[in-house]
Formats: structure tokens, C-alpha cells, sequence
């Protein structure tokens, strides 16, 4: 049980900055993660909280330790790798067991810990198997049974389900979200999948360019997205990214009450409507470009005069319409995210 | 698993194209080949005219002859010490060039160019460099108050063959080790090093257990080495002196075929020589194809 505080956390590659300065504090048993494009600084981020990247300047404090010359064995901390780093030499048993016998635990207390975890994760009849003999799923399990019993004050986790097929994932997500929950264990959780990082996050931190966009609960990032590249990123199909200059005059005046600095509007796909709701709304007219029936609902792109890409939104169930159809949408006023093109930032930001 | 075939339309062909190779295959290996096995079998007066067939006279006499058994003892010292010298400063370099990342390429080549060197050559530098006479390394060595001499010393003079086999087969092995240590994945060093294992540890539980099938060819392969590669580097240092100190089993077919003309003998100890390869090679593919499991 611990925090994890990083406090202007830098790293250089020679003239590259990876990571451009982090700050951010992880509360005790908090299921942390970490989302952003490829090349964001997200793993090394990561690896650096595991002591397996030096740190360029900055500190790194584990239970309000600094741990920043620490080895990573010193840290008191559990990684799960993407590839699972299983021991392929060793029965899935030594994979467990390696980690505490290194640091002298005894016998006794060794069996009852391993038993423990193969109970928690159902990897009791694999234990005398070698990592080769398992499926993907239950190599997962091995990796995290190798976290667990070491009982570590944080578990880290570099996108540990990205080798895995959608099924599975999607179960392994649950498992991990009720497996965190159930041991308090505090966490830092990287990955580039949105959904992954909606479902299973406290709170989300959003990288880019090893920057932090935005920290904040999963609803909070989607509802008020705090940059350009945060409203784009997080959520599917991503927000309309509409010049405001499009949408200006006409009946939206009303609806459109836009500081001077605002000159992109965000909105979100699930978030425009074919009738018009009660009050003031925004209203565009265009042309059905495509319909992507998804099952449950359908993706319309409409082409809106004045923008160059079309916008998307989402309808429940399968709407008469063919493309080439002319509709109007609408927008509720507190459903426009207002942004400046130049700072990238949110306009309404309180 | 299923296989290539190709069906040729004119019979015969197949034939012509294996031909060559079973010709150069016929006429260079089985042929004198069974000429060994055969001799082995004869004694041959001193001057060439007359041959018997003494059945396994040769055989039986090579197994009770202390020469013969002095030979194979030094074979098994050797091909022992040039092994596990060899691999082990092979792998102590290969760890090293491993943790090196910039410019490890110039280190291995460097260290890839004694292989290219011909054994008798090797053989003759380091018969200079430990020359009691003219040799800078004897001239070191009495500073340190041991007297170097591997004509008369048949201790030192094994010394001198096993590091001289060794230093030139370093660089084989080298290669391979670097090759296995790279297949093994940084992450499970990672993994180790957070599982709280010091360097040390890491290696000998983790990165040597999967350098295994790498480490179990190479020891085939070095002994292999020693035991029938090595005639040349001999014969340019010690021939096998003194004392028959050096006199290893592959020396001794020459010495006693070509020196003693004793051609029934020198025939007999190649066939025996022919039972190790072959016994050697299938330990190697018994356990090369199923390879060292993990």
C-alpha cells in the first residue's frame, strides 16, 4: 500500500525529450492509466517509475521514498510486460516463486502465497507447466500471479492485454479491473486502448509529445475534454472538429455563444440528434455522405457546406435514410466544446 | 508437415543431377573410407610386397599397447581443457560485447578474425611467442620465477597446444554465444532484475539456462574441434613431444601410418578415430533436434 508521486519527471534520448516534464500523484490502491498515442513517453514513463529507465531530472517518490537511484528490485514494486516475460525455463511455479525466493522468503510462507494467488487467478491445475504449454489468457494469468505474490506496494502494468485477441481482452479487462479492486494495490496502468482506459481507470492521464493533456476521471475527460488533442483522442468515432467560423450566423447565433478566442467547436458524435430537442439548439444541414450500420446503432457521416471533413454521429437503431438524403442535426448548447486552434486549449475552462 | 515433390518427366534425370555429388561423395569419403577399414584389418610387410588378413590382431594390440592408452588419456585432457577453455572465455567476451552498446560491431569483428587464421599458422605463432630460446613469453615467465620449457616439460607442453587450440576457436564460439545471448529478451532480464536478482544471479538463472542449446552445440563442435582439427597446429609446435606429452590420437594416425609406416595399425586407430565422430554426431543430432527443452 503506497503512493506514487512523480514530480517533474523528465527524460532525454540525446536531443529527444521523451518525457517532458510529469507530475502526478498516485493515491493509495488508485488504478491509474496512462493513455496515449504510440510515442507519447507512456512506457517510458512507466519504466522509469520501474527503475528500468534512468531518470534524466525530476523525482520519483514510492510511498514518499525517493527511489529515483533505486534498483528496481529496491522499489518494492511488480511489472506486468506486455509480452508477459515469463521465465520460458521454469515450471509456471518457479515463475512465481522466483521473485520471493531471491528475496529469502521463507518456505512456508513462499507455498502459501503462490497457492493463494493460484486460487485468486484459477492457475492452481497449470502450476507444474511450463509457460510454452499455456494459452495466451493463461500466460496473462501466470504474469499477473508472478505481480501478485509478491504482494508489492504498486503494480505496474505495460499493455498487458495488447497480445491478446478481442475476447479475451475484453475478459482479462474485467479480471484485472476486479482483481485491482479487490487487493487495493495501487497502480499505474499504460496503454494505447481508449476503451481499455475508460473501463478500467480512477483516473485517466491522457499523454502526448510526453506532455500531460489532461488527468482526470474517465467521465470528466470525456465529458470536458481539456485540449484539442484530448477531445480527439478519447472517444469513438472521435469528436467533430468543426471550425466555429462554419457554424456561425443564421438561426445558431443563439445557440453558438463563442468567447473571441474560440475557433474550433467539438462535437461529440452520440451527442447530435436528427429531431430538435426543446430550447435553444445548434442547427446544421447537410447531406448523408455514408451510413455505416454498426448493429445496435449507425454511424451517419453528413457533409456540412463550409467544412471539409463530414461529420459523424451516432443514431440508435437504423434510421430510413440513404445516403444522398438531405437532414438536418442539432446540437444541445451545452453539448459544444469550444477550442482555440493555436493554444489547443479548452475556451470555457473554468 | 507436408513436402516439396517435384516429378521429373525423363527418369533418368534425377540420377544425372544427384550424380555429381554422390560421385565426389563415392570416390572421396567412402571410398578411402573403406580402404581404412579394410587395412585395418591387414598387416603390410616393411617394403610393400605382401599383405595379410589378421582379422582384429591390430585392434586388440592397439587396446594393449601403453602408447595407445597414453594417447587417448592426453586425447580426453586436451579436447577437455581446449573446451572448456575456449567456450568459457568465448562466453566471458560475448557477455562483455553484449553490455556494450555502441560500437559492439567492431569488437566482434575483431574478434571473428582468429578463426580466419589456418591452424598450423596459429600453431607456429604461438611456437614462436613460447620458443624457450627467442620467445618473449618464456623471457616474461622466468621474471616470474617459472622456468619455461615445453621440450623437455610434457605439462607445458599440453599447456601450450591447449591454449594455442583454444585461442584460435574462441572466435567461433564467441559468434555463437553473442548470436544466443541476443535471442534471449531484454524483458526477461528486466523481469529478473524487478524479481530482485542481482546481475550475477540473473545470468546463471536466467539468460545461461536459455543459452542451453547454444552451449550444448558448441561443446560438440569443440570437441569435435580438438579431438580432429587440431593435427596441424600440433605437428607445427610440439609433434606430439616430448615424451609423447601431446601425441594426441589423430597425431598418433599420422605419426604411426606415415613416420612409423606401420599402415595397418595407423588404419585400425582411424577407424576407431571414425566410431568417436560418428558416435559424437549422434549424440549431437539426438539432441540437437529435440533441442535442450524450456
Amino acid at each position: 500500500m503506497a503512493t506514487i508521486d512523480l514530480i517533474d519527471l523528465k527524460k532525454n534520448y540525446g536531443n529527444v525529450q521523451a518525457v517532458k516534464g510529469v507530475n502526478l500523484t498516485v493515491a493509495d490502491g488508485e488504478l491509474i492509466v496512462l493513455v496515449g498515442p504510440s510515442g507519447c513517453g507512456k512506457s517510458t514513463l512507466l519504466r522509469m517509475v520501474a527503475g528500468l529507465e534512468t531518470v534524466t531530472s525530476g523525482r520519483i517518490e514510492i510511498g514518499g521514498k525517493d527511489v529515483v537511484r533505486a534498483e528496481p528490485a529496491e522499489r518494492d514494486i511488480a511489472m506486468v510486460f506486455q509480452n508477459y516475460a515469463l521465465y520460458p525455463h521454469m515450471s509456471v511455479r518457479g515463475n512465481l516463486e522466483y521473485g520471493l525466493k531471491n528475496r529469502g522468503t521463507p518456505r512456508a510462507e513462499i507455498d502459501r502465497r503462490v497457492q493463494d494467488a493460484a486460487d485468486i487467478l484459477e492457475i492452481g491445475p497449470l502450476l507444474e507447466r511450463k509457460p510454452r504449454q499455456l494459452s495466451g489468457g493463461q500466460r496473462q494469468r501466470v504474469a499477473m500471479g508472478r505481480a501478485i505474490v509478491r504482494e508489492p506496494a504498486a503494480f505496474l502494468f505495460d499493455e498487458p492485454l495488447s497480445n491478446l485477441d478481442a475476447k479475451l481482452r475484453v475478459q482479462m479487462r474485467v479480471e484485472i479491473r476486479r482483481l485491482q479492486r479487490r487487493l487495493k494495490t495501487t497502480s499505474l496502468y499504460v496503454t494505447h486502448d481508449q476503451l481499455e482506459a475508460m473501463t478500467l481507470a480512477d483516473r485517466l492521464v491522457v499523454m502526448n509529445g510526453g506532455l500531460v493533456e489532461q488527468i482526470g476521471t474517465p467521465i470528466e475527460v470525456y465529458d470536458r475534454p481539456a485540449t484539442l488533442f484530448v477531445a480527439g483522442f478519447i472517444g469513438s468515432p472521435p469528436m467533430n472538429l468543426i471550425p466555429a467560423a462554419s457554424l456561425s450566423g443564421g438561426e445558431n447565433a443563439e445557440a453558438l455563444q463563442l468567447g473571441a478566442d474560440t475557433d474550433i467547436v467539438g462535437l461529440r458524435p452520440d451527442q447530435l440528434h436528427l429531431e430538435r430537442p426543446e430550447g435553444n439548439a445548434l442547427t446544421l444541414a447537410g447531406t448523408v455522405e455514408l451510413l455505416e450500420p454498426v448493429g445496435g446503432e449507425s454511424h451517419l457521416h453528413v457533409q456540412i457546406p463550409g467544412t471539409e471533413q463530414p461529420i459523424i454521429l451516432t443514431v440508435q437503431g437504423r434510421p430510413k435514410l440513404e445516403e444522398g438524403d438531405t437532414i438536418t442535426i442539432y446540437a444541445r448548447p451545452e453539448n459544444i466544446h469550444p477550442f482555440n486552434q493555436q493554444t489547443g486549449w479548452r475556451t470555457d475552462a473554468s | 508437415m507436408q513436402t516439396k515433390r517435384t516429378i521429373f518427366p525423363n527418369k533418368l534425370l534425377p540420377y544425372a543431377l544427384l550424380a555429381p555429388q554422390l560421385a565426389v561423395t563415392l570416390i572421396f569419403f567412402i571410398w578411402p573410407a573403406a580402404q581404412a577399414v579394410k587395412s585395418s584389418f591387414e598387416r603390410e610387410d616393411p617394403f610393400g610386397f605382401r599383405t595379410t588378413f589378421i582379422w582384429f590382431e591390430n585392434y586388440t594390440r592397439l587396446f594393449s599397447e601403453p602408447g595407445y592408452l597414453n594417447s587417448l588419456t592426453k586425447t580426453a585432457i586436451f579436447a577437455v581443457s581446449v573446451t572448456l577453455l575456449s567456450m568459457s572465455l568465448a562466453l566471458l567476451l560475448a557477455v562483455a560485447v553484449n553490455r556494450v552498446l555502441k560500437s559492439n560491431r567492431t569488437y566482434t569483428t575483431l574478434l571473428v578474425w582468429p578463426y580466419a587464421v589456418a591452424p598450423v599458422v596459429v600453431g607456429i605463432l604461438w611456437w614462436f611467442m613460447f620458443n624457450p630460446t627467442i620467445g618473449i613469453a618464456p623471457y616474461m615467465l622466468r621474471g616470474l620465477g617459472i622456468d619455461w620449457n615445453h621440450r623437455v616439460d610434457g605439462n607445458q607442453a599440453m599447456i601450450l597446444v591447449v591454449i594455442a587450440a583454444s585461442w584460435k576457436q574462441i572466435s567461433y564460439n564467441f559468434l555463437f554465444f553473442v548470436a544466443g545471448l541476443q535471442s534471449v529478451p531484454q524483458s526477461l532480464n528486466e523481469a529478473a532484475a524487478i524479481d530482485g536478482a542481482g546481475p550475477f544471479k540473473r545470468f546463471w538463472t536466467i539468460v545461461f539456462p536459455l543459452l542451453s542449446p547454444t552451449t550444448f552445440f558448441l561443446l560438440i563442435v569443440n570437441i569435435n574441434y580438438a579431438m580432429f582439427d587440431t593435427f596441424g597446429l600440433i605437428d607445427a609446435t610440439t609433434n606430439g613431444g616430448p615424451n609423447q606429452a601431446t601425441n594426441i590420437l589423430v597425431y598418433k594416425v599420422y605419426a604411426d601410418g606415415f613416420l612409423g609406416l606401420n599402415i595397418g595399425s595407423s588404419a585400425a586407430q582411424s577407424v576407431v578415430l571414425m566410431l568417436i565422430v560418428i558416435a559424437l554426431t549422434a549424440i549431437q543430432f539426438r539432441y540437437i533436434e529435440r533441442r535442450v527443452q524450456y
